[in-house]
Order: structure tokens, then sequence, then C-alpha cells
């Protein structure tokens, strides 16, 4: 085995002779020595909107990450909040006045100056603005006014007290802070692929179906970051991207899933794989709705035919984990004191016939990508052999939008990707506000009481008291079956230092650094 | 403008004007909502409203196919709605890389396709004919992604010879061009056996025309009836499968752009049909359409060349 840098000059090397012969020109690539150091990222998909007030989906939030701020931001290794462009932070006796104060010497990218209590509030007033279009509007639904006193300091006033506000202001989505300048100078269109942050690299260049380039920015306010320069390469392509990577040519595989893949990793050594939790369960939500899954003992029948466990096994060899609520354990608010439901055929189909529904129609609805265009089949088969006449409808992308924003479908799958904010999952998928076009295709509205108490809750411990009780209320309800916990899994190379793979389906190459 | 040139000229604009308006419909006819994509999964009622209207989508379809319509005549044909840059941009930015994949890949299936197509003619039922036969119907039957893959295991993993990815991050004509070598090679490789067979039917054709028995019947030596008179009338259909060949090779480009990551104008039109991007989806047809139609009218003419006697039809 020989070093994978020399190996790829080599390579380089004889593909630019095998050319130049070709071409009859003879000439070689010149020296590589004072090349800067490059960072190459696999990502999946392209890219094409990184404008925090309408950004959505993990490869534009993964290359966001790189460029923004927040007010505070999830520590990768642990979910916690801590400081990012606040340095510090204190909220009113009363929970309704939060003030942050921001670190002095933070500057956005390409000269447009420096970070101020202005760029914060037109940040959070812009998603707040209906034109502006933002899906996180209701995000910041619990404040009242943005204030900013001097440049350094900006006071938030909240309608009602809320211990779960720091979630929205953190460095994710809607808690990115823009420039004025930039946005009123760039316009809202060309924003969308010009972004301008204070983070630790500088967006410099995207090449469509191909490739984003960002530079090291030299003046990050908490120091420059290790590499020159990075580069995320689109390589749609799993297979191809593991070459790639086992070949030096890329150094991290982000966004990696098939379980093929994953083993073939796994066992290279050239390569370490991390795995983590994610933040998200993926679900089959059931419309409560529609008959027979009105009936309680039906979505019981549900659950119980259902071999979720052989599902992770079988299907997945195990790259997820078995999920009784919404919510995974890397949520502070997380519990596992649930209603439980065990593989029991017999049982559902006991119950089935309790609730006279025995062949009773119902619609499976799956999003034509992989994984949920195959799960649907085994679930499918589960319910059938319990005495359920499934139908699967796989649907491309837009159609089951459409499908779902409809809201009358039988079921769907679905999963809500995101912060480790107990809201997103919750609030997007179950409560009454999200009713389609929202998530909440199960039109469950049985713990609107519980999230009133959780949004107005001072203390952390009463918040999660409350959530503890939602969760409860839920896997009895059974709006959703949560068939599993999703697994985040990247890999890299050797050379490739430092990374700490968060939770948030994302990654920060802030602190990376590669070493020969 | 001679009658000929402006007959031409019409069926051009009238095929392109078809393919861009049936693709307007079309597109609109698959259910699904840009406005509902763009915002994604949280997104709330109000706010798709709101992006509807803020792109058009609230009018009805036939104003907005005049309103599309009147603006591609002033060369305006909108702008990408998810990334808020010309739609026309755009594709010719991603053209390029397309052009040159399915060029190359085409010369590769011509090199190597008709002489093979030729060899197999004149030798009917032999071994050789048997044997190229197979493998062009196996490299027709194996899908071009399977062979990419193929070619990625046994050049990049197993070889260690070409890079995996298909396209250079270096800027660099050379490491770029080095970056094509497999791609071209599974594109040319997959086209040519289709090139092979095409041109094996056509040269049997000409072969089995009275004038080449006659030719043979006065002892004419065989290298002159296949070279002079069977090729240069057999070249006249594979001059047509050339033109039919390029479209077929810019469709391949698009599986072969998406196993190897290389950008291009495939992988752009199949995101943006995925994104239900209207603009960027017309714009991207309307560019491919005028290339295909554009080399087939060039074919047309280079019919002439080869055969005076089309010069005057």
């Amino acid at each position: 085995m020989f070093p994978n840098h020399d190996f790829q000059l080599s390579r380089r090397r004889f593909g630019a002779i095998l050319v130049a012969g070709m071409l009859g020109a003879g000439l070689v690539s010149p020296a590589f020595a004072a090349d800067p150091v490059v960072l190459t990222t696999r990502i999946g998909s392209d890219i094409g909107n990184l404008d925090p007030a309408r950004i959505f989906q993990i490869e534009n939030q993964t290359v966001a990450t790189q460029i923004y701020n927040g007010l505070v931001k999830y520590d990768e290794a642990t979910n916690e909040i801590v400081p990012d462009l606040a340095k510090s932070w204190e909220v009113s006796e009363d929970g309704t006045t939060y003030t942050f104060h921001l670190n002095d010497g933070v500057t956005f990218h390409k000269g447009y100056g420096p970070m101020t209590s202005d760029d914060v509030k037109f940040s959070f007033e812009r998603v707040l603005d209906p034109e502006t279009g933002s899906n996180y509007k209701g995000q910041f639904a619990a404040i009242d006014t943005i204030e900013t006193p001097d440049p350094m300091t900006v006071v938030i006033t909240l309608k009602a007290p809320n211990s779960g506000f720091l979630h929205k202001v953190a460095a994710f989505n809607q808690g990115w802070i823009v420039s004025r300048k930039a946005l009123a100078d760039i316009g809202k269109d060309q924003y969308l692929t010009n972004p301008i942050g204070t983070g630790p690299f500088v967006f410099e260049k995207w090449t469509p179906g191909r490739e984003v380039r960002l530079v090291a920015n030299k003046d990050y306010f908490e120091g420059a970051p290790k590499v020159d320069e990075l580069l995320f390469r689109l390589i749609k392509d799993e297979t191809a991207a593991a070459v790639a990577l086992e070949n030096g040519e890329i150094d991290i595989f982000f966004g990696l899933q098939e379980p093929a893949v994953i083993s073939r990793l796994q066992a290279s050594d050239k390569v370490t794989v991390l795995d983590r939790d994610a933040n998200h369960t993926i679900n089959l939500v059931l419309n409560t709705t529609n008959k027979p899954l009105d009936d309680l003992k039906v979505r019981q029948a549900i659950i119980h035919a259902l071999n979720r466990k052989g599902l992770i096994e079988g299907f997945f060899k195990g790259t997820k984990s078995e999920a009784a609520s919404v919510l995974t354990p890397s949520f502070q608010e997380f519990t596992d004191d649930v209603a439980t439901y065990a593989y029991d055929p017999e049982k559902a189909k006991a119950l089935l016939e309790e609730a006279g529904a025995t062949g009773a129609e119902i619609e499976l609805v799956a999003p034509a990508f992989n994984p949920y265009d195959k799960v649907v089949v085994a679930l499918a088969a589960d319910l059938e052999a319990v005495g359920f006449k499934p139908k699967i409808t796989v649907l491309e992308r837009g159609a089951y939008l459409q499908a779902r924003n409809k809201g009358e479908v039988d079921t769907v799958i679905t999963g809500v990707v995101g912060a480790p904010d107990p809201d997103s999952p919750i609030l997007s998928m179950l409560s009454r506000s999200a009713f389609p076009p929202g998530l909440n295709t199960a039109h469950y509205e049985g713990i609107e009481d519980l999230i009133q108490a959780a949004g107005t809750a001072t203390s952390t411990e009463e918040r999660k008291k409350v959530y503890a009780e939602m969760q409860k209320k839920v896997a009895e309800d059974l709006p959703v079956v949560p068939l599993f916990t999703d697994h985040l899994f990247i890999a890299h190379t050797n050379k490739v230092k430092g990374f700490t793979q968060n939770s948030l389906f994302t990654m920060s190459a802030y602190p990376v650094s590669i070493e020969e | 403008m001679s009658g000929k040139a402006f007959g031409r000229t019409s069926q051009f604009v009238i095929t392109v004007l078809g393919i861009v308006t049936v693709t307007f419909f079309l597109i609109r006819a698959i259910p699904g909502d840009p406005a509902e994509y763009i915002l994604g999964d949280y997104a709330t009622a109000e706010a798709v409203e709101t992006l509807r209207r803020q792109l058009g989508l609230d009018r009805p379809v036939f104003e907005q196919y005049l309103i599309y319509m009147g603006r591609v005549f002033t060369g305006d044909l909108g702008k990408s709605v998810i990334t808020g840059r010309p739609a026309l941009d755009e594709i010719l930015s991603s053209l390029p890389p397309s052009a040159a994949l399915a060029f190359i890949g085409l010369a590769i299936a011509v090199i190597v396709g008709v002489p093979l197509g030729i060899v197999t003619a004149v030798r009917q039922g032999s071994w050789a004919d048997i044997a190229i036969m197979i493998v062009a119907l196996l490299g027709i039957s194996f899908p071009v992604f399977w062979l990419g893959i193929a070619g990625i295991l046994l050049f990049s993993q197993e070889l260690q010879l070409l890079p995996a990815l298909g396209a250079s991050s270096s800027g660099e004509v050379l490491d770029e061009l080095y970056h094509l070598i497999l791609p071209s090679l599974v594109l040319g490789l997959s086209v040519a056996a289709y090139v092979t067979r095409l041109t094996r039917s056509a040269m049997l054709e000409i072969l089995s025309e009275d004038y080449v028995k006659v030719a043979r019947a006065m002892g004419v030596p065989e290298r002159t009836v296949i070279w002079k008179l069977a090729l240069k009338n057999a070249l006249i259909p594979v001059i047509a499968i050339i033109g039919v060949t390029f479209a077929w090779a810019l469709g391949s480009a698009i599986l072969v752009e998406v196993v190897f990551s290389r950008p291009g104008i495939g992988t752009m039109i199949l995101k943006a049909v995925t994104a239900r991007d209207y603009q960027l989806v017309q714009a991207g047809v309307l560019v491919l359409a005028v290339s295909v139609v554009a080399i087939n009218t060039l074919l047309d003419m280079a019919y002439g060349l080869v055969d005076p006697r089309l010069r005057s039809r």
C-alpha cells in the first residue's frame, strides 16, 4: 500500500502523460508543492438555496453551516447550547426578555463590514415578514419585539415565557445571521447562491452539477480554519463515492446511507466510518380521519403487525436503531417511559377482527427515493399477513409533496430532519397548526394543551416533564408509528483529523485538518 | 432565401416551437408544484400562496403560456426558481461538459463501430461476425450506468489507473481530459455497439443491391467492390445513423454524467424536472432541441456532399 497523496500524483501524472501523448502536446501539469490545502467532501445532491429564511435540504444546510453563525449554537458532540455570535445572554426573571451580548470584531465576508445587532434584528424580522415567504416564520412566533440598544446588544422580548427559545436562535436554518447590507446589494434572488455570512469559510463559487468551493475565512473571529479551501463535490452514486474516498480523490464522504457501502467502508483500513444517532425518526403517519384508521384498535393492529426489528436487522443490516417515540435519545427531552408495541401478528389479527376491519384497504404512500420506496414493500407484506389489503403508492418527490399537502392519503412515510429542538418534530408532525399542507397528515390534535404548556414552561425540568407526557400520550394514541431512528454515517480518510460528527445531519469543517 | 433554405428554416422553427409548446404543457401536467418544492417540508399554505403569486403561477396556464412565448421571442427564457439565475445562462453553462462527453463518446463510437460494422457485413456468417455481434449485443443490452460502475470498479479500484470521478476540480485542461477518459470510453463503447449493428445492416443492404452483384459478376476486384462501390453508398445511412446516435449519445450522457459525477445538461434538466423548475426545464429542452435539430439539418446537408444526386432534392 502506498500513501494516498503520492498515489494521486502518480495517477494524475500518468493521466497527464497519456492525454498529452494523445494530443501530441507533451506537457505535464505544473508542480503541486505550493497547492493550497483543500478538504474535499462528497455531497449526494446539488445545492441551490443558501438563504437561511428559505433554506432546507441537508446539502444546503451543510454548506451553510460553514458560512453562517447564529447567536448560539449546538455543541457538535453534546448538543448543548453554547455561545456563538453572542458571547453571553441573560433571561429576565419572568422568562420573556432575552438580552444577547455580541462578540466584538466579527465581520461579514467579502468586505461587508462588522456584524452588529442591527443585522440580527434584520435577519429575524426578515423571517417574520410574510413577503419573504419563509417556512420558518412559525419558529419565531414567540417573538414580540427585537430591540438594539447598542451595536453589540440585542434584546428580544417574547409574547410569553418560552424555555425553548434558545433553540430558535441557534445556528441552524432561521437562526443563521445574514448581513442587511449584503442582502440589499445582492438582491434576494441572487442571494440564494451568493451568501454572505460571518462563518469560518467564505462562499467562492458554485459550479452546478459539479461542486461548491469555499475558501478559509482568515479573519474568522475564533481564528482561521486549518485548511485553505473546502470543496463540496457532488457525487450521486455511493459506490463511486466509496471508490473515490479510498483512492483519496475525496477526504470526507458525507451522506453515506447504503448498508452495503457502509459495511464495505467499515472493512477498509484506509478510512474511518463514524456512526451516530440522528435527531430524527422515520415514521409511518396514519391519517386518523380516514376509515378504518380512525379506530385506535386498527392503529394498534398496524403497529403490532409491523416487524420493525426485522426491518432494521434484515433490510438495513443494523444501520438504524429501534424507535418508540418521535423523539430520539439525542434530545434532552427524550423519555423511554412510553407504551411499546412488540411485533405480534396474532395480536394484530385479533385487534383487527375486534375492530371489524379485517380485509380493510390501506394505502401506503412513499416518496420515490431510496430507501423509502423499498421499505414500504416490507411494510405492506407485514400488513397483508395480518389481514389488511395494502396498496403501495410510490410517488416522485413533486407528486409526493402534492399528495401529502392535500392531506387525504391514508398513510405517508415522513421524518423531520433538524436540530435537537423537540418542537421541530412535535410541532411539525403532531400539532394542529401543522395540519395539511403541513406535516400533520395524521390530523392529530390530542396534545394541544401539552404543546401550550411546553411553550410557556419556564424551567427546564418543567419542560422535560411536559414533553415526557406528550411522548406518552402520542404513544398511546398512535397517530404515527415510529419505524426506526435514523443513523448518520460519515466516512473520512485517515488523513482527516479533528472531525466531530454532529447529530444535525450536517457537518462542520472548521476544526478539521489534513495530516499527511 | 432560396425555396429550399426557406423550407429547411421553417421546418426547423416549427419543430422547435412544437417541442417548446409540448414541454410547456407537459411539465405543468405532472403533479407537483414548484412553490411546494422550493419551500420544502415545513411550508405553510400562506408561504406557498405568496411564492406562487411571486412566480406568476397563480395565473391561468394559457396566460402563462402567452407570457412565456412573448418572452421567448425576445430571448428571455426566465429565471430558475431554485437559484434565481437566468435559465438560459444556467443551461448554456452546463452545455460544454455534456457536449465534450457526447462528441468524444460519439467519435469513439464511430471509430470503433463503423469499421466493425463493415467487417461483419463483408464477412457475414464468419466467426469474426458472430463474435463481434455477440459483443455488440452485450454492449446494447447492458445499461450504460452498469458499464459505468463496472468501469469504475475495474479501472479506478482494481487497476488504479483512472479516477472514479469523471470531472476534475483543478481547472487544468489536461487534468479535465484525464478525468474524461473513462466516461467517454464507457459512453463511446456502449454507443459503438449500436453503431456497429446499424452499419452492418446498411452495408448488407448495399451488398445485396444489383449493381454490386453485377460488378462482382463482371470480375471487379472484391476490394474495389467493397471500398469504392459499397462503402460510399453505405455512408449515407451511416451518416443518418450518426445523427440519430448523437441524440442517443446525449441521452446516454445523462446516465454517464450521473455515474461519473460529471456536471452537464442532462443532470441539470433532470434536477430541474424533479424540482418542477419550469423555466429551467423549458430552457434546457429548447437548447437540446435546437442542438439536435441543428445537427440533423447539418447532416442532411452532408448527404449532398457524399451523394450528388441528393443535392437537388
